[in-house]
C-alpha cells in the first residue's frame, strides 16, 4: 500500500464513523435568581464557524389539550413546520402577533390539514381567540444546536460537532435580553462543557381561567 | 347544527364558596334600625358554550346560590335560574374589545315566604384589556324583583309587596393585574330604582314610599317600605390566583343610597371572602 492510498484509506474510515464519535456534550443548568431550578428555558448553540447540517424537513407539534398549549414552550429550528392539532372536542382558534410568524387559524377541531412554516428566527407567541389565557410559545431558533430544560432546569445538548460555539438562554419571562446571556464555550469530544445561568424574571400576566366574583358563566 | 365534525359544545362548571358580612341588610335610613348579618354563600354555574363563529359565542348557564344567615334566617334562600350570554369580540387577540349581551332569571326561595319570587337581570356589557396589566368594562343592566306572595296591606294607600323591586344599573369596573397572580378590581356602580327599606313605622318614610307591608324577618315586627332610591356602591376586590383554576377573593363594597327628596340616605358595608374553582 502506497502512503498515498493508506492517507486516502485513514480519511474515509474518518468518514465512516458514526456521528456520535465524533461529538461532544454540552451540558446547562438554568434557575431563577432564587436559585430555582427554571423549567422551560431554551438553550441555543451557535457554532462559531457558521457550519451548520443542512436542513430537512422536520414537522414539529405543538398541542392543544384541556384549553392550554402542550407543550407550553417548543423549542424548533428555522424552516421547521408545525402542525397544531387540537386534541379538545371544541374548537380552538391559534393565532399570533409576533413579527417572526403571524398566522392565524381560523377555529377549528381536528388537526389542520397544513403545517405552518416557520422559517425566521425569533419568539413567536401563541393565543387562542376563544380562551384567552391560553398562552405558548415557539421558539425559533437559527440552529439544529438547542434544548429545552425540564423540572430540574437542566438541558442536555449531545451530539455537537467540536468546536467553539456561542450559548445562549431565552425563557419567557425573563428580564434582559438574550444577547445578554451569551457564553462563548468550546466543545470537545472527551469533555463534556457546563454552562450556567440564573434569571431573573419577569411576572405572567395572562388573563384569568378561574371565575372572578360576580361573573358567571363563560369567559 | 353549529359546530364542525368533531366539535362539541364547552361543558362546564364554575363553583364559589364564601362567607358574606352585610351591616345593612334591613336598608335602614336611622342608625339604630340597621341589622347586620354574616351568611354562608355558595354560587354554581354550569352550563354549555357553543362558540357560533370566529368572533361570537353563545352561553347558556343554569345557576344556582344559596345564602345562610347566622341571626336573620329569614333572609337565607336558595336559588335556581338561568343565564344566556351573547360574546362577540372585535378582533383578534386577548387585547380585542368585545361586547356581551345577557339575560338571567332566577327563582329565589326564603325562609321568610313573602320574599320569596323572581329575579330578573338583563344588560350590555363592553369591555377591553389594555395591555397585560389592565381591563377596563362598562355596563349597563336593568334588574326587577317580582315576588310570588303579596303581603297583606298594612297602610291601605300602600297596597302591593315592598319586595317588588326595579332598578336601572349603570356600571364601570378597572380591574389591574398587581402580581402575575393577584388582581385589583374597581368598580363603581350606579342604581336607580326602587329599594326595600325596613324600619319601625316611621310617618315621613311611609309619606315618600309606594309600597309598606308588615315585616318580621329581623324580629320585631317592622314595616318593608318601597322607596325610590339612587344607590352608589362602590367595590374594591383583590382575587389571587391558587393555581391555574381557583382563586380566593375578597371583596369589600361600600354603597349609599339616597331619596330624590329629603328624606335622607342610608349606607351599608358589604365584605365576602370566597374561594371559587371552574371546571370549564
Amino acid at each position: 500500500m502506497t502512503p498515498s492510498l493508506a492517507r486516502r484509506l485513514a480519511v474515509l474510515a474518518c468518514l465512516a464513523l458514526p456521528a456520535s464519535a465524533q461529538a461532544a456534550k454540552l451540558g446547562a443548568l438554568v434557575s431563577g435568581h432564587d436559585g430555582n431550578p427554571l423549567p422551560n428555558a431554551v438553550v441555543i448553540a451557535v457554532p462559531e464557524d457558521g457550519r451548520l447540517p443542512p436542513l430537512t424537513k422536520v414537522v414539529e407539534v405543538v398541542d392543544q389539550i384541556d384549553k392550554e398549549f402542550v407543550p407550553y414552550v417548543k423549542p424548533i429550528r428555522a424552516g421547521s413546520y408545525v402542525q397544531f392539532p387540537n386534541k379538545d372536542n371544541i374548537r380552538h382558534h391559534v393565532y399570533s402577533f409576533s413579527p417572526a410568524k403571524k398566522f392565524e387559524l381560523p377555529l377549528y377541531s381536528g388537526t389542520p390539514s397544513q403545517p405552518v412554516l416557520f422559517d425566521k428566527p425569533g419568539i413567536v407567541k401563541l393565543g387562542c381567540n376563544i380562551h384567552d389565557w391560553m398562552l405558548g410559545y415557539i421558539y425559533v431558533a437559527e440552529t439544529p444546536y438547542f434544548g429545552k430544560s425540564a423540572g430540574d432546569g437542566r438541558v442536555q445538548l449531545e451530539n455537537l460537532p467540536p468546536g467553539r460555539y456561542r450559548v445562549r438562554v431565552w425563557h419567557p419571562r425573563m428580564q434582559g435580553s438574550e444577547d445578554a446571556t451569551v457564553q462563548r464555550v468550546v466543545l470537545q469530544e472527551a469533555a463534556p462543557a457546563r454552562v450556567e445561568w440564573k434569571l431573573r424574571l419577569n411576572p405572567e400576566y395572562r388573563p384569568r381561567r378561574a371565575p372572578l366574583p360576580g361573573e358567571p358563566g363563560y369567559r | 347544527m353549529l359546530l364542525s365534525t368533531g366539535a362539541h359544545g364547552d361543558w362546564g362548571l364554575d363553583a364559589s364558596a364564601g362567607v358574606a358580612y352585610d351591616d345593612n341588610l334591613s336598608n335602614s335610613l336611622d342608625a339604630e334600625d340597621r341589622k347586620a348579618d354574616t351568611a354562608a354563600v355558595i354560587d354554581l354555574s354550569g352550563g354549555v358554550h357553543e362558540q357560533l363563529s370566529a368572533s361570537t359565542g353563545l352561553g347558556l348557564s343554569l345557576l344556582a346560590s344559596s345564602d345562610t344567615f347566622a341571626q336573620y334566617t329569614g333572609l337565607s334562600d336558595i336559588g335556581l335560574g338561568a343565564l344566556l350570554q351573547l360574546r362577540t369580540k372585535f378582533g383578534l387577540g386577548a387585547q380585542a374589545p368585545w361586547l356581551a349581551v345577557a339575560a338571567q332569571a332566577m327563582y329565589r326561595n326564603f325562609h321568610y315566604d313573602y320574599l320569596d319570587g323572581w329575579r330578573y337581570e338583563a344588560g350590555i356589557t363592553a369591555g377591553k384589556q389594555f395591555g397585560e396589566r389592565w381591563a377596563l368594562r362598562a355596563t349597563v343592566r336593568y334588574d326587577a324583583t317580582v315576588t310570588t306572595q303579596t303581603p297583606p296591606p298594612l297602610i291601605p294607600t300602600l297596597p302591593g309587596s315592598p319586595y317588588d323591586i326595579y332598578g336601572w344599573n349603570l356600571g364601570v369596573q378597572g380591574t389591574y393585574w398587581l402580581t402575575g397572580v393577584d388582581l385589583l378590581s374597581l368598580a363603581l356602580n350606579r342604581r336607580t330604582g326602587t329599594v326595600t327599606s325596613v324600619s319601625p313605622p316611621d310617618d315621613e318614610i311611609a309619606e315618600y314610599a309606594d309600597r309598606a307591608a308588615l315585616n318580621t324577618v329581623f324580629g320585631g315586627p317592622e314595616v318593608a317600605y318601597r322607596i325610590f332610591a339612587t344607590t352608589l356602591t362602590t367595590t374594591l376586590t383583590w382575587s389571587h390566583s391558587l393555581g391555574e383554576r381557583a382563586a380566593i377573593n375578597l371583596l369589600y363594597a361600600y354603597s349609599r343610597s339616597r331619596a330624590p327628596n329629603d328624606l335622607g340616605d342610608y349606607y351599608a358595608n358589604l365584605i365576602n371572602l370566597s374561594l371559587s374553582y371552574t371546571f370549564y
